[in-house]
């Protein structure tokens, strides 16, 4: 379809392939495509045909089912460069993964690799289904990555939109103030001639070069001292718009979503565990034990005085501390075999 | 189990426990750089070493330096790994003695955490370069401070028989515990025997409560098989006095043998109460150690579970392992004899003792503190920053000191034999 | 390879799960120094350690050491507090008992709550230096005397949380802190609350054995040791997290007296006045003195708690008065104060990244430079306490 006259064709004679209507009849006709199978129709065809409902494609031998409000007019001329765009556009809604979001550039070329040969994949209709298959699985898993990214995008591009107003509003600032301060150093030239002039007119027994060397610096140095000021002022101002951007950029990389498998290099982040019920041990178990069961009381001769005596008891000493420690000692590393473990260790 | 996930925490599984292999592979590679730069030390202090020795003992060993030298120099002939860890245990053993001389006695458990400092310390210094006298005390009063037996350094110099100042107690101690790589705690044996014994003392009264992992246990089962268990190596009115006895015994291997081997090195504690505890009575230790892992495969097979046909003990693998283990540390631990008892074995330590003489740096007699410089550094520079003929004249005034140190009998603290020996020279 | 059979506690190395062996063997794997034949084996392996950290600008300093803030060699992201332990003059009897206490404590001890002790080496002048986990955040004294943060009964459970389980492993692992208080309690960059400063640790249970009476600072030193007993358990550290509670639900200390004498005469009158009946055994201390019959209070109650600690609520109330209780053997062991039902009642703990902070300087280091067991000068000069370790046996 693509050929070097196509312009001339479609401004005379195109026909609409459903109703074989032409333009040359009918100047005001427009052709729509529908994206599930491209196929040209004009625009009271669609009318015709889909208004009740949706149904199958007149084209012969295309049974796509067609939607009316899928329809829409044609960007490209070419349909096939008017199908990769769509196509695009969708795998790129999809998989609109950042490039902060990756742990290197190499891990984000990677992925724009992948996501071009996906897209060709579609366009070429190789591999379409498990292609297509892919990109399903990766938008139910990563749904929210997804939306927030979109949602990044849709940001930047108003904010976009907004600095792009800022800065002509600022343009046109700039210019109004330059043209105030030339016109106002234009007046104090002026004004300072005046004096000078008056008075030299005055007659004072100065001299008259002095008189009008000092008004010459006066003047220079009112206008540099303006000049720093408003350098200073300026420079604020883009420090504080770099600022936001940063923080901007900041907040986005903070709410991602978790990775899927499908795409490699994401940056690890932790995804918000469901609230667990708060645990005081934070998974240690308090005196579990695995060669035996400690008890209140020991039977120990050595033991008995310390047992019966107040002064060490109303001190807090508390025999089952001591217990414990014997018998933990008892059998702590009974089962570690320095020849096994550390052998492994310094292997390792 | 989570006993031994507690166990590997400790700095003594993560730092000082090794393989048989890796123990001595350690030993010779520190030898081998200390007996390196005795030689160069020795080499740079060759003209003062003439003049005050005129026959140095030692083989010869024609042309191992690249360096010209006079035909009638000779090579110096180093300690090798086993002598140090000869001459090391000995000094282990004075360790223990000189714990006794106290008043009251030094605690056993300091005592040992000293000689445990020792050993740890000469696996990556030599003899040579420090000699284990000038330690011993040192490692001694650090074990004071670690172990919560606190002192005045005072109090402990006073306390070591002979003329020793508190600086000499003293002035190796940072290099002692760069040696330790500054790891203090040392995880002995002696309280899990405690507590083993306790619990043994629990069964006899019929008393004790089923292991974690063998739920079918009763304090009456129990105490039944304790009954029946084989007589012990000596008779015993009692089990009662049956368990006093091997924990008198047990107790004494620790303080001992224990203390003097690689055990800490090559095994857990818990593995070497329990194998001195073999030692002590062996039917008791393995009827205590089954209450714990269950018994032969056979013995365990509850009463036909149908569900369950090849159900044997879940322990038996680690079961079978650990009495290997513990066989393996009771035959060391048995094999221990006191260096002091045995003459053979004091002839060959006097050999050593008279080999060091000879192949001690002396760029590093001198660890006190008042020297000027700390004894690290300056070993370092004098070596290399100082002129030829500094180093030298340095070399020359600590051979000196070493000789009148020597002479003067500032080490009879340790032992007439050795003493008599050097001053022979 | 025999020159590295060493384990070593790299802050790289990530904490993975508990009662896992946290720690694995990266010595010198990465970059071996050849062997310096100059240098005996020991020297070559603390110079090792030494050479895998990088100092950077001096955080404080004190009389007793120095604290640099670090980061190790192969990663500067990573950062670490390298304290220098000074040598101390006066102190003629080798390494100070709280250098030697801190080490060796903090060699054995693992935990989230627990200050990471990384390495420690030495220094050609023969410094001791302590490389530790960095606690960027301040401690819990600063957040509770900052006027201008707010924090609220959800706060607090998240630090008491993590204090509780950071004293509980100490007990678990048989060591008594013996030093806590709020300025030792020390937060993380991620939020975690850290047990800090061993300098006064000991390990505790062996029967016959005295100890010293003379420690934890005087606010929240427990009515046994003021009455010097010689033989205690880790009810002491958890008198002192009673009083840590309190602390931080009142916002100034509870009971702060200006000499030993006023601190027990001050517990008496918030808690009761310990007699027989309630202490059996306490008329036998040492160091007790009898209370005037006419000026005795009765033990306080439940309703005392409440009324004292509205903020805390009946079960934290409740939770406060176990850890407060007069004798020691009625106290809550750490162990039963992590079990009790105040912890999953709501609400519930703050999460870490949600706890108030403390903005603006830190101050790890001047915190670290002070010896174990002292106040800070300045608004306590008159509680400053020196420790006489000459009576400590």
């Amino acid at each position: 379809m693509a050929s070097k006259n196509g312009i001339s064709r479609r401004d005379e004679d195109e026909v609409c392939p459903v109703c074989k209507s032409s333009r040359y009849l009918n100047p005001n006709m427009r052709f729509l495509i529908n994206p599930e199978c491209y196929h040209k129709m004009c625009e009271s065809c669609v009318d015709r045909i889909f208004s009740s409902g949706p149904s199958s494609c007149p084209v012969a031998g295309c049974r796509k089912t067609l939607r009316k409000n899928r329809f829409r007019a044609q960007t490209f001329e070419d349909i096939g460069v008017e199908r990769e765009v769509d196509i695009r556009r969708r795998v790129m809604h999809i998989l609109n993964r950042r490039e902060e979001e990756f742990d290197s550039k190499r891990a984000y070329d990677d992925f724009l690799e992948q996501r071009e040969e996906m897209i060709a994949n579609l366009v070429c209709r190789t591999d379409v289904a498990r292609t297509e298959a892919q990109l399903q699985r990766y938008a139910t898993e990563n749904m929210q990555s997804i939306r927030a990214n979109q949602a990044i995008e849709e940001e930047e591009a108003s904010s976009f939109q907004a600095r792009m107003t800022l800065e002509q509003e600022e343009a046109r600032l700039r210019r109004q103030l330059a043209r105030e301060q030339i016109e106002n150093e234009r007046r104090e030239i002026q004004a300072g001639r005046e004096d000078m002039l008056s008075r030299l007119a005055s007659g004072s027994s100065a001299d008259a070069a002095a008189i009008a060397r000092e008004g010459h610096k006066v003047l220079l140095k009112k206008s540099s001292a303006r000049r720093s000021e408003e350098d200073r002022i300026r420079q604020k101002q883009a420090a504080l718009r770099g600022s936001e951007l940063k923080r901007s950029g900041l907040s986005a990389s903070a709410d991602m979503a978790s990775s899927s498998g499908l795409i490699k290099g994401l940056r690890k982040i932790k995804t918000p565990e469901p609230e667990k019920p708060y645990d005081p041990f934070m998974g240690y178990v308090p005196e579990k034990r695995d060669y035996y069961t400690l008890q209140q009381s020991y039977p120990s001769v050595y033991l008995d005085r310390v047992k019966n005596d107040t002064r060490v008891a109303a001190g807090g000493y508390d025999l089952r501390e001591y217990y414990a420690r014997t018998m933990v000692e008892a059998f702590a590393g009974l089962g570690c075999f320095v020849e096994d473990e550390v052998a492994q260790r310094s292997v390792a | 189990m989570i006993e031994d996930d507690i166990y590997r925490t400790s700095s003594q599984f993560r730092l000082w426990s090794y393989t048989r292999p890796a123990l001595a592979s350690l030993r010779t590679k520190t030898n081998d750089i200390a007996s390196e730069r005795v030689r160069a030390a020795l080499q740079r202090a060759r003209p003062a070493q003439q003049s005050t020795t005129p026959s140095a003992a030692g083989t010869p060993q024609p042309g191992s330096d690249g360096e010209t030298k006079k035909p009638e120099e000779k090579q110096i002939e180093c300690l090798t790994p086993e002598e140090e860890l000869i001459l090391v245990r000995y000094y282990c053993e004075k360790t223990l003695e000189l714990g006794e001389t106290y008043k009251p006695p030094l605690p056993t458990m300091v005592r040992a955490t000293a000689i445990q400092y020792l050993h740890r310390f000469y696996l990556t210094n030599s003899p040579m370069t420090y000699h284990p006298k000038s330690i011993m005390a040192c490692a001694l009063f650090l074990a004071t401070k670690t172990d919560n037996y606190y002192m005045s350094l005072r109090q402990f110099a006073d306390g070591i028989p002979g003329e020793t100042s508190t600086d000499d107690v003293i002035s190796p101690e940072f290099l002692l515990m760069q040696g330790l790589r500054f790891t203090f705690d040392v995880r002995h044996p002696f309280r899990g025997l405690e507590g083993g014994v306790m619990e043994l003392q629990a069964i006899a009264q019929g008393q004790a409560p089923p292991a974690p992992h063998i739920p079918n246990q009763t304090a009456q089962n129990l105490l039944q098989k304790l009954k029946s268990i084989a007589p012990p190596p000596i008779p015993s009115s009692s089990i009662n006095d049956r368990i006093a006895r091997a924990h008198g015994t047990t107790r004494e291997t620790l303080k001992t043998a224990a203390q003097m081997t690689d055990a800490y090195f090559l095994y857990t504690p818990s593995q070497i109460w329990l194998s001195a505890f073999l030692l002590a009575d062996k039917p008791l230790a393995e009827f205590y150690l089954d209450t714990k892992l269950g018994g032969p495969l056979t013995e365990t097979i509850p009463d036909g579970d149908a569900m369950e046909t090849d159900l044997k003990n879940p322990l038996y693998e680690l079961r079978t392992k650990l009495f290997k283990v513990l066989t393996e540390c009771s035959a060391l631990l048995g094999a221990y004899t006191t260096l002091s008892s045995d003459p053979d074995q004091m002839k060959g330590l006097k050999r050593i003792a008279k080999k060091l003489y000879h192949c001690q740096n002396p760029e590093k007699i001198n660890l006190k503190r008042d020297s000027g410089q700390p004894a690290v550094a300056g070993a370092a520079d004098s070596g290399q920053v100082t002129s030829e003929s500094e180093s030298e004249r340095l070399a020359k005034k600590r051979k000196l000191e070493l000789e009148q140190k020597a002479r003067s009998g500032a080490s009879d603290m340790f032992g007439p034999e050795l003493v008599a020996e050097r001053t022979k020279q | 390879m025999a020159a590295s059979p060493f384990a070593s506690r790299s802050p790289s190395v990530a904490v993975t799960s508990p009662n896992t062996l946290r720690l694995k063997a990266s010595g010198g794997t990465a970059s071996k120094p050849t062997p310096m034949p100059d240098q005996e084996l020991t020297e070559q392996l603390n110079a090792e350690v030494r050479q895998k950290y990088v100092k950077d600008k001096k955080l404080g300093e004190g009389t007793y050491a120095v604290v640099y803030l670090g980061h190790l060699r192969d990663d500067p992201s990573s950062f670490v507090a390298i304290k220098k332990i000074k040598v101390n003059a006066e102190y003629k009897d080798g390494l100070t008992m709280d250098a030697i206490r801190e080490v060796k404590y903090l060699q054995e001890l693992s935990h989230p709550n627990v200050i990471a002790l990384h390495d420690v080496f030495s220094s050609k002048d023969q410094n001791l230096s302590l490389v530790l986990e960095f606690l960027p955040r301040g401690d819990l004294e600063m957040l509770i005397k900052d006027g201008d943060i707010q924090y609220g009964a959800a706060d607090i459970k998240a630090w008491m949380g993590m204090l509780a389980r950071g004293v509980w492993f100490c007990h678990e692992n048989f060591v008594l802190h013996r030093d806590i208080k709020p300025n030792n309690l020390l937060v993380a960059s991620d939020g975690e609350v850290k047990l800090a400063d061993f300098g006064l640790a000991r390990s505790f249970a062996d029967p016959y054995l005295n100890m010293t009476h003379q420690v934890i600072t005087r606010w929240y030193r427990p009515p046994e040791l003021l009455y010097g007993a010689r033989q205690y358990s880790g009810a002491v550290d958890v008198w002192s997290m009673g009083m840590v509670f309190a602390e931080l639900l009142l916002r100034v200390p509870f009971v702060a007296g200006n000499t030993d004498l006023d601190q027990t005469s001050k517990i008496c009158e918030a808690f009761g006045t310990p007699t027989e009946d309630n202490w059996p055994g306490v008329t036998q201390l040492p160091n007790y003195i009898p209370t005037d019959p006419a000026h005795r209070v009765p033990l306080q109650g439940r309703d005392f708690f409440l009324r004292q600690f509205p903020t805390a609520g009946p079960v934290g109330a409740d939770l406060l008065m176990s850890m407060c209780a007069l004798d020691p053997r009625k106290r809550s062991t750490a162990v039963q104060v992590l079990r009790h039902n105040w912890w999953t009642m709501d609400p519930q703990p703050t999460r870490n990244e949600d706890l108030p902070r403390k903005t603006g300087t830190k101050k790890m280091g001047e915190d670290l430079s002070r010896r174990g067991g002292e106040i800070d000068d300045g608004p306590f000069k008159n509680a400053a306490r020196q420790l006489d370790f000459g009576a400590m046996k």
